[in-house]
């Protein structure tokens, strides 16, 4: 099958002192896909995120686009990525934060009626984001990072805080944005969660790339003859 | 969904989100509120002491000639001013520099790719005119004061409000730089309270040590604004002021960008830093500075200053004082520190074995003024403008201009007590702000 790689990560490394975050990552993401990283908590997935964000530095490593490296400050053309448990702005409204997004990071204004109805936020527009539940906050959250202009997005935990209703009409509503082209890279700490919902996956474990691919190419690499993603995250750490 | 369609550019959104943060912040509407109260106090009392020593309740009117509104007025009222931007301010700038980061605003913020220089730009603006907001009640008394028929001379009071204004941008400068160093709003409160300290402590050293310690406490923020109060507007200490202010504005801009690694993000500091002491070392030499007070307070007559501008050879002065010896501060209020204005090649030197000189008076030369130009030496112990001037033409050889009272400064006396004051003070000011903090926040909904 032919795909196009989006942007590619070489080499990246991120300590905190002695601990040693994230060690040479490397992995590709592939335009249009639904790449899931996997990995338990405290397995550097959000690390990852922010480094490739660029809103915390690495020490080494870097983002190739096309084979060309893509410097800290020209990622926001490239991918724009949502941290989990944050409440940006707590006083403002949740309208008032999409209309930012529009105004402020580019957001695309045509996509927010869409965008407010998929994430169920019509009775909510006018309630201050401090306010907000942890899951209806995860929502506004999914609503910024959906309207946001770059072709890919990374979504630190999109289903944390939500209930399985909520959680399946998001994912609907996430499948629906990838198949117009958007690239979705989710970190999720629930392997269940991922193997229903992603196309692809990279393994972290302890900092490290433990195995990238689909189902089929992780059991593969694991010598599993089981298909069930969580035997072979475990075969793999 | 119901929504505007205005088409502005990221730097107005910005400013437009940094304008509704301040507003939502409570700390900015306890300013507000604090204001008026603060104001009206030394509004009231100052009035009320201006109209005594103007003749008010049978009193002597002969005072009353020579106050000048700037200092009987202006200066204690606006000194409401000071309390604030050393207290009540740095809570404010520190909320709004802070919160973004506190709250993971600033990790989607910083993701827009927008310079982290333009970004605090954005909030000192913002936090700037959330000052002179917080001044309308000092400005309210101008127009107060014109209802009882005082003088106002606009040169001289808006001198003061730019020394205040200056002030808070340097409250502003140090308080983004604080708030971005450190982890947490308390943290950034309690250096930012610290440092204020400190200048105080600069201030008490140079008081009682003297010599480096004084020029160093010269340009203290409250040495600053005690100049503005007295309608003096020296080009180096604007300078200078600008330059610190924006060194603190570009330290929150370094750290606020929290992808670049923290060695560099330090090393740019140190350069910063280095570049700021240039800067402020250089401004020291913008000698330019300009007396906008209407009584002329920091200048000699001007006859006299003709004269004095005819010195053309260096002027020496050495005076045997104490740090702490009243006839020194007289000597430098009364003379020297007009005289620095006017006399380029002028050098000062204060010469005592003690701080407070007490022990010194038996001592054989303590209090003597000795006066040297062009080889020639006359003393003296008069520290009064009249007394100097007279020994600098003596050792000059420059005639005296001949004497005349033409432009002597009578005063403004004004003896009406500060009627409608307290009213307007401490209840119309802080129940408008007030309502307008409810009104605004919730419209804002």
């Amino acid at each position: 099958m032919l795909f196009k790689v989006l942007f590619e990560v070489q080499g990246l490394s991120k300590a905190f002192g002695r601990i040693q975050a994230l060690a040479d990552v490397s992995f590709q993401v592939r335009e249009g896909e639904v790449l899931g990283l996997i990995g338990p908590n405290g397995a550097g997935k959000s690390t990852l995120f922010e480094c490739l964000a660029g809103v915390l530095p690495s020490n080494s490593g870097q983002v190739l686009e096309g084979g060309r490296p893509v410097v800290t400050r020209e990622r926001s053309t490239l991918l724009f990525y949502v941290p989990d448990g944050i409440a940006p702005w707590p006083a403002q409204s949740v309208r008032w934060a999409l209309e930012f997004t529009i105004g402020f990071l580019g957001g695309r204004a045509n996509l927010l009626d869409e965008v407010v109805e998929q994430m169920d936020l019509r009775q909510l527009l006018d309630q201050p984001i401090g306010t907000l539940s942890k899951g209806q906050r995860k929502r506004a959250l999914l609503a910024i990072g959906l309207l946001t202009p770059q072709p890919a997005l990374l979504i630190d935990e999109p289903f944390e805080g939500l209930d399985l209703r909520q959680a399946r009409d998001i994912a609907v509503a996430l499948r629906a944005h990838a198949a117009r082209g958007r690239t979705l890279f989710l970190s999720i700490h629930q392997i269940g969660d991922a193997a229903r919902f992603c196309d692809r996956f990279v393994l972290l474990n302890s900092g490290r790339v433990r195995g990238e691919g689909t189902v089929e190419e992780l059991a593969a690499l694991a010598q599993q003859p089981s298909q069930d993603l969580e035997e072979v995250f475990l075969a793999l750490t | 969904m119901p929504r505007k369609r205005l088409r502005v550019t990221p730097f107005l959104w910005l400013l437009n989100k940094e304008f509704r943060e301040l507003i939502v912040s409570r700390a900015w509407w306890v300013l507000l509120l604090l204001m008026g109260p603060l104001v009206g106090m030394s509004f009231v009392s100052s009035v009320r002491t201006y109209a005594e020593v103007s003749g008010l309740n049978g009193g002597s009117a002969g005072v009353g000639e020579a106050l000048s509104p700037l200092i009987g007025v202006w200066a204690p009222t606006f000194s409401a001013c000071e309390l604030a931007a050393v207290f009540l301010l740095p809570f404010v700038a520190i909320r709004l520099v802070a919160g973004d980061r506190e709250s993971g605003a600033l990790k989607l913020e910083l993701q827009q790719g927008m310079g982290s220089l333009t970004r605090v730009a954005a909030k000192a603006i913002v936090l700037l005119a959330g000052w002179l907001i917080a001044m309308l009640p000092p400005l309210s008394a101008i127009l107060l004061w014109k209802t009882y028929g005082g003088s106002v001379y606009p040169p001289e009071l808006l001198t003061l409000i730019l020394g205040h204004v200056l002030n808070a941008g340097l409250t502003i400068g140090l308080a983004a730089a604080l708030a971005s160093l450190t982890e947490h709003h308390s943290t950034a409160a309690i250096l930012t309270l610290g440092v204020t300290v400190g200048t105080w402590v600069v201030s008490f050293l140079g008081a009682v040590e003297g010599g480096f310690w004084e020029r160093a406490a010269q340009y203290t923020p409250a040495a600053m604004v005690a100049e503005f109060q007295h309608g003096l507007l020296r080009l180096d200490t604007v300078l200078i002021a600008i330059v610190a202010a924006g060194t603190g504005l570009a330290l929150a801009a370094i750290w606020l960008r929290l992808g670049v690694d923290v060695s560099r993000r330090v090393y740019e500091s140190v350069g910063v830093a280095a570049l700021a002491g240039i800067a402020i070392f250089a401004c020291t030499f913008f000698r330019a500075n300009w007396d906008f007070s209407e009584s002329r307070g920091n200048s000699f007559p001007e006859a006299d200053e003709r004269a004095l501008g005819k010195i053309n050879v260096p002027l020496k002065i050495v005076a045997h004082l104490a740090p702490e010896d009243p006839r020194r501060m007289d000597l430098e209020a009364h003379a020297l520190s007009k005289l620095r204005r006017i006399i380029p090649k002028l050098e000062v030197q204060y010469i005592s074995a003690t701080s407070i000189g007490l022990f010194e008076q038996a001592s054989a030369g303590y209090g003597e003024i000795w006066y040297q130009a062009g080889g020639r030496r006359t003393m003296s112990r008069v520290t009064t403008a009249e007394g100097v001037l007279e020994a600098i033409y003596s050792v000059t050889g420059v005639t005296p201009p001949v004497e005349t009272d033409e432009s002597i400064f009578r005063g403004h006396p004004l003896a009406v007590p500060p009627k409608g004051a307290g009213t307007i003070f401490y209840l119309l000011w802080p129940a408008m702000f007030l309502a307008s903090a409810i009104f605004i926040r919730r419209s804002l909904k």
